[in-house]
């Protein structure tokens, strides 16, 4: 008996694989549109930036130019209440102890409570 | 909240006896923040010479800055307070304008730019006072005259455009000079000088 044998010619190639169009733009296409998007995201970003630092700056000269101010007012109300301090030191002890081993000016760590408000 | 009153409230602490009469009084400026800082420019440029002197004191008595510079200080707030004053007096309307403004925008200065150009104008013609921010790039227009503000809520409406003082329509001008890569008319002739 004969064997089988293939056609004469050879068989008809097998499809093994999916024959679609290829969809859409060229990687590369996709890549440098991705690049544009994003460069135009940073360009806006930096321009923020920029004028988030200038705004900054405006508001600590602001700052800058009301320190003096402020810091007169503060050291004035700071030695009211200093004298006020010794004048009733004086007046309860009958003289000024000097509490601190300097000359330098410390901020009151415990306010004086008077027991009668002559407000 | 706990039913118990706080011990340390700040009507017990209240210390009401006023400096002794050997220190000249001087009235305090009595502004909240946002007028202060809405004329925080102004009193920069009129007071420059004053604030610069006590803090000068102050650094040069390190602890004691309190008391020496008690001079200084009332020279400081007098000045402060005659910018206020003035504000007040030429330039009520767009001064108040600005600082609700602030009020109303948690002090932020890019909300409120036509009611601080509408002030700046009267600042400027009526008392003389400019608004500089120093230290900005020489590139770019100063940040309080950009017609647009990017962080702004709302745009600023085309009718209001920043208002231009003399002095910095030459800072400007100078600016546009610059991006155009035209030499400067005292740069040109520096060069030819030397």
């Amino acid at each position: 008996m004969p064997q089988d044998m293939p056609p004469v010619g050879g068989y008809e190639a097998v499809q093994y694989k999916r024959n679609l169009p290829a969809r859409g733009f060229r990687p590369a296409t996709l890549l440098a549109g991705a690049g544009l998007i994003m460069a135009y995201g940073w360009y806006h970003v930096i321009v923020g930036l920029r004028e988030r630092n200038e705004l900054a700056r405006e508001k600590m000269w602001g700052r800058i130019h009301l320190i003096p101010a402020l810091q007169a007012e503060e050291d004035r109300d700071l030695v009211r209440r200093h004298l006020a301090d010794q004048a009733r030191e004086k007046e309860l002890l009958g003289e000024n102890f000097k509490v601190y081993n300097s000359d330098r000016y410390v901020r009151p760590t415990f306010a004086v409570t008077p027991g009668q408000i002559t407000k | 909240m706990a039913a118990r009153k706080p011990v340390f409230n700040q009507q017990v602490l209240y210390d009401t006896t006023p400096l002794p009469d050997s220190i000249p009084k001087v009235k305090e400026l009595g502004v909240t923040s946002a007028p202060l800082f809405s004329a925080s420019y102004f009193i920069g440029a009129r007071c420059k010479d004053y604030n610069d002197d006590f803090m000068k004191c102050k650094t040069e008595n390190p602890g004691k800055g309190e008391f020496e510079c008690l001079k200084e200080g009332r020279r400081v707030t007098r000045c402060a307070r005659s910018v206020i004053q003035d504000l007040n007096t030429h330039c009520l309307e767009q001064f108040r304008a600005h600082w609700e403004c602030l009020d109303n925008n948690n002090h932020q200065m890019w909300q409120c730019r036509p009611a601080e150009w509408s002030l700046n104008k009267c600042a400027f013609e009526k008392l003389g006072l400019e608004k500089v921010i120093p230290d900005q790039p020489k590139d770019q227009v100063p940040v309080h005259l950009r017609p647009k503000m990017i962080f702004a809520h709302y745009p600023i409406p085309r009718d209001t455009p920043p208002y231009i003082s003399p002095a910095q329509q030459e800072r400007l001008a100078a600016i546009q000079r610059q991006r155009k890569g035209i030499p400067e008319p005292s740069a040109k002739l520096d060069t030819a000088t030397s």
